[in-house]
């Protein structure tokens, strides 16, 4: 599991330092504070960033909302963002509202308001709300990452570093390369958030990622998988043998 | 000598009496006939209603015949020159309708007998067909006409042709009417059974119709008949009936010539009667009475004339007279419309400065309660501002005097005093700045500038958040702290300003708690619309009055009981107004010395608007 990397647009040394103490705190990485629009950018598209918290007022000016415009032109690129703001005027709330989606959080704020409003603003941006506050559930999936709770933060996995998902009843069990670990949601949300070209279904409880799948031994319903794993084919599910690409 | 020349007078007055009755009987039947027309047009009077409705009825069928119909009703009317130009026209369209052109044809036949121009009525009648339904009338004018013509064989024919069918059959022409038309032709032809028979007959009928004139006539056909025929003693009570009946006579207005016509006749004939008699005396009275009617005739026509002439000119007068009140009708009608009018546009325009005069005074009202609760608001504002500004004033003070003493020992490196009075400082700090947040969204909420959304919340984690920041003070009064709140409860409210509300609520607890005390938050789902979130303190609590003072809207707690922990009260009121935009319902439940329940009553489900 990776840290989630922050890009912070603050133009008040004092308020950023604070901003940077906490989220290293929680295991957050920092990429950079921008202190200016221009910077902000810069930053966003030279660095792996997977959230932004922005300043609404940069030098008295709302840059902040600039940003998250701009930002928002591509959706492809556009990443969840927090706006961090010390007023409440209505003027600039009508505005900021437009960059949709839209969270925000007022200034002062403590450890716990800061990390509630990042969850927030990755639930918002992946359109998959009410996981990381509920008990049932504890991960967003986006193309590239599964965001996962874990503890009072939040943490990544590339997608494509999973070799396969076991299920075991609410629990889902993530096997990387280098780890394995537990995440919570259910079995239906995860197959239709998963890109199926990617990832199948072999077993009533096996997913695998079709990249890592090493040999198929059809006769003993066996898969192996990179990192010799190992997943059951089921014989519902033996049809997926024509849908990889093999040597021949 | 003497008898024989008695004789000789005698013979002689015998024969110079039948000479004189002679002379007499054709001055009687000239009288006779100019009776006989003038009856038949009474009796033709009497019959008209019938006949013309008869007429109407049964030529209405070709009214769609424009001259037709104008001939009809000029005919119904009596003008006969119209009738026959318009008849004249509508033969002349030559249509083939037997009936309607026997119709035109009786018009002017009937039309041109009234004029007296026989000939052409004549020839007119002849065109007529015999189905046609009147042409009995026609046979009855004929025989008229002939009688008239002294073609008394003629006319007999006419009459005998119809005297035998029924009244009914006849459409308006009287039977006796006929035996009298055929009594009098019968009478110059020297027929004297049959003239007798039919007169007799037709004055029975009359007698029957009692119509006096007629009756008289009548007696005086008969008295006629027998005196033509020496038959005096039957003749002479009918004069003598004929002239007691018409001393009788009263004459109506109408009939008043025909009366004395007949008053005159009946007078006459009773003084040939006497003259013939040798009643020199009683004749020359029977003349004079007949003379005294002939004039007073003559003046009743006179007079009718000059009636007629009156009436014209009181006609006259009276159309001018209608005419000038028509005027004056107009001039009043209009000046009323006028006047109508006036009083509208009055009417409206007292309507509208009512309407002004009402708005004004409302307006006025309305200005005044604003102008009260303006009054009341900028009062609550001054106070609160002196509130506000004495207490930021005391806690700078505070400050200042704590930082003089920091410095002092600072110098002095008392190291162990320095943390206390940090600590004392820092907590000095955090209530001022409390107030000031608070006074910020007091003035923002005034001013309705602060973005408001109203969203699904988890309670749970707003309230950690809010608790978070309080743990410090908290954990210097060794109070503990319970977030009991369920994670799955979910209001809807506005996100900020319930962290507002919980924050002073929090730090109410806190204030008013005692050391080693409790603070449990915690939610009650009783009701099925509302979720109560109740912070609960085990702190001093408060009386009744004070609990109800709270409540109360828009007062300020001004009094200062507990001088050094009871605030302004702006917290409170700020929680109220907020809560009341999140739409929800703020309760407080309190024992003195025992603790205190602060109740948020919040939405569950999306309020409306």
């Amino acid at each position: 599991m990776d840290n989630i990397n922050v890009l912070i647009i603050e133009d008040t040394i004092a308020e950023s330092d604070a901003l940077v103490k906490v989220l290293e705190e929680n295991n957050y990485t920092i990429v950079t504070v921008a202190k200016t629009y221009k910077d902000a950018l810069a930053s966003f598209y030279n660095n792996k960033v997977d959230i932004v918290i922005i300043d609404i007022f940069l030098n008295g000016n709302p840059d902040g909302i600039t940003f998250a415009e701009t930002i928002n032109v591509v959706p492809d690129s556009s990443k969840p963002f927090v706006f961090l703001t010390s007023s409440t005027d209505r003027k600039i709330f009508e505005r900021a509202k437009l960059t949709q989606p839209f969270s925000f959080l007022m200034k002062p704020f403590n450890e716990l308001e800061i990390l509630y409003a990042i969850e927030m603003a990755v639930e918002k941006f992946y359109s998959q709300t009410d996981v990381f506050l509920s008990e049932e559930e504890n991960t967003v999936i986006s193309e590239e990452y599964l965001f996962i709770k874990k503890g009072k933060a939040l943490k990544k996995v590339l997608i494509a570093d999973i070799i396969y998902i076991e299920v075991e009843e609410k629990y889902c069990n993530i096997i990387t390369e280098k780890e394995r670990f537990v995440i919570l949601i259910s079995l239906t949300k995860i197959l239709e958030l998963l890109d199926s070209s990617s990832f199948c279904r072999t077993h009533r409880n096996y997913i695998v990622n079709t990249e890592k799948i090493v040999e198929i031994i059809p006769a003993d319903n066996l898969i192996i998988l990179s990192g010799n794993h190992k997943a059951t084919l089921s014989d519902k599910y033996k049809d997926l043998i024509k849908k990889i690409r093999t040597l021949k | 000598m003497d008898i024989l020349c008695f004789f000789y007078i005698l013979i002689l007055a015998k024969l110079l009496k039948k000479q004189d009755m002679k002379v007499e009987v054709k001055v009687m039947l000239v009288c006779l006939l100019f009776t006989f027309s003038n009856l038949l047009f009474s009796q033709q009077k009497i019959s008209e209603a019938f006949f013309k409705k008869e007429i109407k009825e049964r030529s209405s069928q070709f009214i769609d015949e424009a001259n037709f119909n104008k001939a009809q009703l000029f005919f119904l009317k009596g003008k006969w020159d119209s009738t026959l130009i318009y008849s004249m026209k509508q033969l002349n369209a030559k249509t083939d309708i037997k009936e309607l052109n026997d119709y035109c044809h009786f018009f002017r036949g009937f039309s041109f007998n009234k004029k007296k121009i026989f000939k052409e009525a004549q020839k007119e009648f002849e065109n007529v067909s015999n189905d046609f339904a009147f042409h009995y009338h026609i046979k009855m004018i004929l025989g008229g006409i002939a009688l008239e013509q002294k073609k008394y064989r003629k006319a007999i024919s006419y009459f005998d042709q119809i005297e035998q069918f029924d009244e009914k059959e006849l459409l308006g022409i009287r039977k006796s009417n006929i035996e009298h038309n055929l009594g009098i032709s019968y009478l110059p032809l020297k027929e004297y059974d049959k003239a007798e028979f039919y007169l007799v007959k037709s004055a029975k009928r009359q007698e029957a119709d009692k119509d006096s004139l007629l009756i008289i006539g009548a007696y005086g056909d008969i008295a006629n008949l027998y005196y033509e025929q020496y038959k005096d003693d039957l003749a002479i009570p009918y004069f003598e009936k004929a002239y007691e009946m018409s001393k009788r006579l009263k004459g109506l207005e109408l009939k008043k010539i025909d009366v004395f016509d007949s008053k005159r006749k009946t007078a006459r004939n009773m003084a040939v009667v006497e003259e013939n008699r040798k009643n020199f005396k009683t004749s020359l009275t029977y003349r004079k009475e007949s003379e005294r009617w002939k004039d007073s005739l003559n003046n009743q026509t006179r007079i009718w004339e000059v009636a007629q002439v009156e009436k014209k000119f009181a006609v006259e007068k009276k159309q001018e007279e209608v005419s000038s009140l028509e005027k004056e009708n107009k001039k009043k009608i209009s000046e009323r419309n006028r006047l109508f009018y006036f009083s509208i546009v009055l009417l409206g325009l007292l309507m509208t400065v009512g309407y002004f005069y009402r708005e004004k005074i409302k307006a006025n009202k309305t200005i005044r309660a604003q102008k009260e609760t303006l009054d009341e608001l900028n009062a609550t504002k001054d106070k609160l501002f002196s509130i506000v500004s004495h207490d930021l004033r005391s806690s700078v003070n505070a400050l200042k005097t704590s930082n003089t003493k920091l410095l002092d020992n600072l110098e002095t490196r008392n190291l162990k005093v320095l943390d206390g009075l940090l600590q004392s400082n820092s907590a000095i700090v955090n209530g001022a700045y409390n107030l000031l947040d608070n006074l910020l969204h007091w003035a923002l909420l005034q001013t309705k500038q602060s973005y408001f959304k109203i969203e699904s919340i988890r309670l749970f984690f707003i309230v950690e958040q809010m608790a978070y920041n309080y743990k410090p003070l908290m954990l210097d009064k060794y109070i503990t702290f319970e977030n009991n709140v369920l994670k799955k409860d979910i209001v809807f409210a506005d996100q900020e300003s319930l962290k507002i509300i919980l924050r002073n609520l929090l730090d109410n607890a806190i204030k008013f708690s005692i050391m080693n005390g409790f603070i449990k938050v915690y939610t009650q789902n009783t009701s099925e619309n509302y979720c109560e979130l109740v912070i609960e303190d085990s702190g001093l609590g408060m009386d009744e009055a004070t609990r109800l003072e709270l409540l109360k809207d828009t007062v300020l707690l001004s009094k200062k009981k507990n001088e050094d922990i009871i605030g302004t009260g702006l917290g409170l009121q700020l929680c109220k107004s907020i809560i009341k935009k999140n739409k929800g319902v703020f309760s407080i439940e309190s024992e003195l010395g025992k603790g205190t329940k602060m109740i948020v009553y919040l939405s569950k489900t999306l309020p409306n608007g």
